[in-house]
């Protein structure tokens, strides 16, 4: 999968692409490396886990979240803390550790938090249940996609895609018609065939850079995911719609076309931003 | 019928300022005769019979500059284009009209001119007439005082009368005017003669004589009768019906304008009335079906006449401007022009006619005329009061709070139904919403619907914007201890939608009635908040979690929490009162 962002992308989506490369990628500093680091957990976390002491149940959960997925073994105990009960920081701590330990183990204790009263604790739980994954994820990111937060609502919208569920593209088509846009792109990254028709059927209807968020995915989708006949639709449904803005789609799927990708395709591109170049605000800017 | 009076003044009034002819009259310099002279009156007229007056609708339309008659007897309706300084009044079989400088007569079931006057544009405050003659009062330019004046059918004035006291509506039987005025006297004039024939001094405020139903009829806030205990009326002896007291929306009176000329136009006092029909019994005086009758905008109510009980509730779809009580009903006019009767009994609309058009205001006369047929459309009491509480209209809000408190009284189940309608429906106004789920909270009865309404939640996507009023129905199924509802409000505890003052009901009502099943989500709520239960209302939810689950033998887990520091104080030292209380655990309980 290749996730793309464009103008178009919420700051929701976009905080949650930044977050989402694991906690081990990320050194101290901030900078990021280009191979992950596996930090081993310290020996005595799961003592301080359970030591009942906030201080050392800090530090501890801070080593889970270093070592990430090499701290898979702890992700029961945090997972029972969680289900005991934490105080406010140390809840929202646990629950980002476990996410960065991306381990499905600790899925069902972080989706208790996808109910809570808070919203920062709700976030914080959807967050990291789209990198732990598994059925319980899901079965929970769906659920929050009617949540009252519309971050919340976001995030699973963002989620779902990330995470692959492709059960959730019928709910996702909900929610975007329920104005929560980061759905576009997550139907765009998830879906086959009619859906991925629906998806380019709602240019017009829906905000162009909305729809765009969602078509992009699909063109950039391996041709193993979405035909070239797919994709050509998409194309040629663009340069129906004939306006600036999606020229300036156009030429920009055209500068990023990879190389040796289907030769079909780049020529319908081609042909599409040729025709639209006249339309107005073609050139850029505003019509 | 044409008839001169041989004491006519010829003069036109608005040439004849300066012509008075009694001045006498009216007098407060006047000690009560303690009945006498009115004892005389009554032993004069007091076996006249009386005729009905005319059952009209009489509506103000246009730019108050059109009348427009419908006889309720089915006969055609009719239109008179004048312009009006006040509201028409129905006298006898006319109808009396001033604006543009006259006064005029029209003939009530055909709208033709009887007669007309000039009166240099003095508005009319009130009319009586018998048949022959109409006697008119008309306040003086300036508002300082009132005219009198009597004019015969064929158009001669009869009498014409200056004074500077406030009169009331005027009405006459037998060549006599009975003439409210001061707020307290009645002074009857002899047409013939102009001289005050008799007095009666009230102890309810007057300011409108009337017949209805074969009777004389003096009144404002009450009716006293013209019948043979009149002479006591100066000792409070005399024949009365008067409505009873009770809480109202609005400031309802029975007498529009009482103290000056009622406007052409209607006002928001013509849409917050009270009606009611007196009639003549064997003892005195009685209000006709026991039923009166207030309005309030769109909504028409009906009240016991003893107790003050309410009857039934007709919500209407526009404003009621005008109407008049009957014998088996009441008889309104709506701004659109619509004549709607209603039994009495049941609120059923018995008749619906229709004026045509809009209208600015109007006036509503019945007298001998019952409504025809049966009532159809009787809906049941819980019913009518669902229809009008939940009418979506914030002018009613007022009589809705009023009518909350009916339907609370009401045990039908329905009215459960109703009152979580009302507490669920985010159009519900702000002023209402508080009594509403008071109301819910206090139900004993309708479960099954308390149950259905916790299984809603907020859900975004299904459009579903506010959760249901889960504390005050957690309040009614814990006052019922129903534990049918407990998984539903299990689930509302993890709700984050609801309000935390829902969670903490709910969680209240689950210390009552919670069950095995709920254990899991009892558990899940305790681990989540024991330790950030910042507010006393979180705090308090945990706490009466923590007693369901000690009252299903969950001893252990509430021990825990009770024992870890990182608990919230005030929650762990009632987590160990608890625990302190409760009974030792049974041999393998948790």
């Amino acid at each position: 999968m290749r996730l793309r962002v464009f103008a178009a992308a919420t700051p929701a989506a976009l905080a949650l692409l930044v977050g989402a490369a694991p906690a081990h990628a990320r050194p101290a500093g901030g900078a990021a490396v280009d191979a992950p680091q596996v930090i081993p957990l310290p020996a005595d976390t799961l003592k301080r886990l359970k030591s009942g002491d906030p201080a050392q149940i800090k530090s501890a959960l801070d080593d889970v979240r270093v070592s990430a997925r090499a701290a898979a073994a702890a992700v029961p105990v945090v997972a029972e803390l969680l289900q005991r009960g934490l105080p406010e920081a140390l809840t929202q701590e646990a629950i980002d550790a476990i996410g960065d330990t991306e381990s499905e183990a600790g899925a069902a204790a972080v989706a208790w938090y996808t109910r809570d009263r808070s919203p920062a604790i709700r976030r914080a739980a959807v967050s990291a249940l789209a990198r732990t994954r598994g059925s319980a994820a899901v079965a929970a990111l769906r659920a929050s996609l009617s949540d009252p937060d519309a971050g919340v609502r976001g995030l699973a919208a963002t989620s779902l895609g990330s995470m692959k569920a492709k059960d959730a593209v019928r709910d996702l088509f909900v929610a975007l018609e329920h104005r929560i846009d980061e759905a576009a792109a997550s139907i765009g990254q998830l879906c086959a065939g009619a859906e991925c028709d629906r998806l380019t059927g709602l240019l017009g209807s829906v905000a162009f850079d909305v729809v765009t968020g969602g078509l992009d995915q699909v063109l950039f989708r391996p041709a193993s995911e979405v035909s070239d006949d797919l994709k050509i639709k998409i194309v040629d449904r663009l340069r129906e719609v004939g306006t600036g803005e999606a020229h300036r789609f156009l030429s920009d799927v055209q500068a990023k076309w990879p190389k040796g990708w289907s030769r079909k395709v780049k020529e319908a591109i081609d042909r599409s931003v040729q025709a639209t170049a006249a339309s107005p605000g073609a050139s850029g800017g505003a019509p | 019928m044409k008839r001169a009076y041989p004491f006519a003044a010829a003069a036109a009034l608005a040439a004849c300022g300066g012509a008075q002819l009694q001045l006498t009259r009216f007098s407060t310099d006047w000690t009560d005769d303690g009945g006498a002279s009115i004892g005389r009156v009554y032993e004069r007229v007091g076996q006249t019979r009386i005729a009905p007056t005319a059952d009209v609708v009489v509506g103000v339309a246009g730019h108050t500059d059109k009348v427009i008659g419908l006889p309720l007897d089915g006969g055609a309706k009719w239109t008179f284009a004048h312009p009006l300084d006040a509201r028409p009044v129905v006298a006898g079989d006319v109808v009396v009209v001033s604006g543009g400088g006259e006064l005029l007569a029209l003939d009530a079931r055909t709208g033709k001119v009887v007669w007309r006057r000039s009166t240099g544009g003095l508005p009319v405050l009130g009319a009586g007439d018998d048949g022959t003659v109409t006697a008119v009062t008309l306040q003086r330019a300036g508002g300082s005082g009132s005219t009198l004046l009597a004019v015969a059918h064929d158009g001669q004035v009869v009498q014409q009368i200056e004074t500077d006291k406030p009169l009331g509506a005027p009405a006459v039987i037998g060549k006599l005017a009975f003439v409210p005025w001061a707020s307290q006297y009645v002074s009857v004039l002899d047409l013939s003669t102009g001289d005050e024939v008799g007095r009666a001094t009230l102890r309810e405020q007057v300011s409108r004589a009337f017949t209805q139903g074969g009777a004389l009829w003096f009144g404002q806030a009450a009716f006293v009768r013209f019948d043979a205990h009149i002479a006591g009326a100066s000792r409070g002896k005399a024949s009365i019906a008067r409505l009873p007291a009770r809480e109202l929306p609005g400031t309802p009176k029975l007498v529009p304008g009482a103290g000056g000329p009622v406007a052409a136009v209607s006002s928001a006092a013509d849409r917050v009335r009270l009606y009611a029909h007196p009639e003549p019994t064997s003892a005195g005086a009685a209000i006709s079906d026991d039923t009166w009758y207030a309005t309030y905008f769109r909504l028409v109510m009906a009240f016991g006449a003893h107790e003050g009980k309410l009857g039934w509730v007709h919500l209407h779809e526009s404003d009621v401007i005008g109407g008049a009580a009957a014998s088996g009903g009441v008889v309104l006019c709506d701004a659109q022009g619509k004549v709607t009767t209603l039994d009495a009994k049941t609120g059923g609309v018995v008749a619906e006619a229709d004026v045509g058009e809009p209208l600015e205001a109007c006036v509503v006369n019945v007298d001998a005329r019952r409504p025809p047929g049966a009532p159809r459309d009787v809906k049941p009491l819980a019913q009518q009061l669902a229809e009008a509480v939940l009418a979506n209209d914030l002018e009613l809000v007022v009589a809705q709070k009023l009518l909350l408190r009916e339907l609370a009284g009401v045990t039908d189940e329905g009215a459960t139904q109703t009152l979580i309608d009302l507490a669920s429906d985010p159009r519900t106004s702000p002023d209402l919403l508080p009594d509403a789920r008071r109301a819910l909270a206090e139900r004993r009865n309708g479960a099954a619907a308390l149950v259905a309404a916790l299984g809603r939640h907020y859900d975004f996507l299904r459009d579903v914007l506010r959760p249901p009023p889960v504390g005050p129905i957690a309040l009614a199924l814990a006052g019922m201890k129903d534990g049918s509802g407990a998984s539903a409000l299990a689930s509302h505890l993890l709700d984050p939608a609801d309000t935390v003052d829902d969670v903490k009901e709910a969680a209240a009502a689950l210390a009552v009635v919670a069950g095995p099943a709920q254990v899991p989500a009892l558990q899940q709520f305790l681990g989540m908040y024991r330790a950030r239960a910042e507010s006393d209302d979180l705090a308090a939810a945990v706490v009466s979690v923590g007693q369901a689950l000690v009252s299903q033998g969950q001893t252990a887990i509430v021990a825990a929490a009770a024992k870890d520091e990182s608990t919230v104080p005030y929650v762990r030292e009632r987590l160990q009162a608890l625990l302190d209380a409760a009974p030792p655990a049974a041999p393998g309980g948790k």
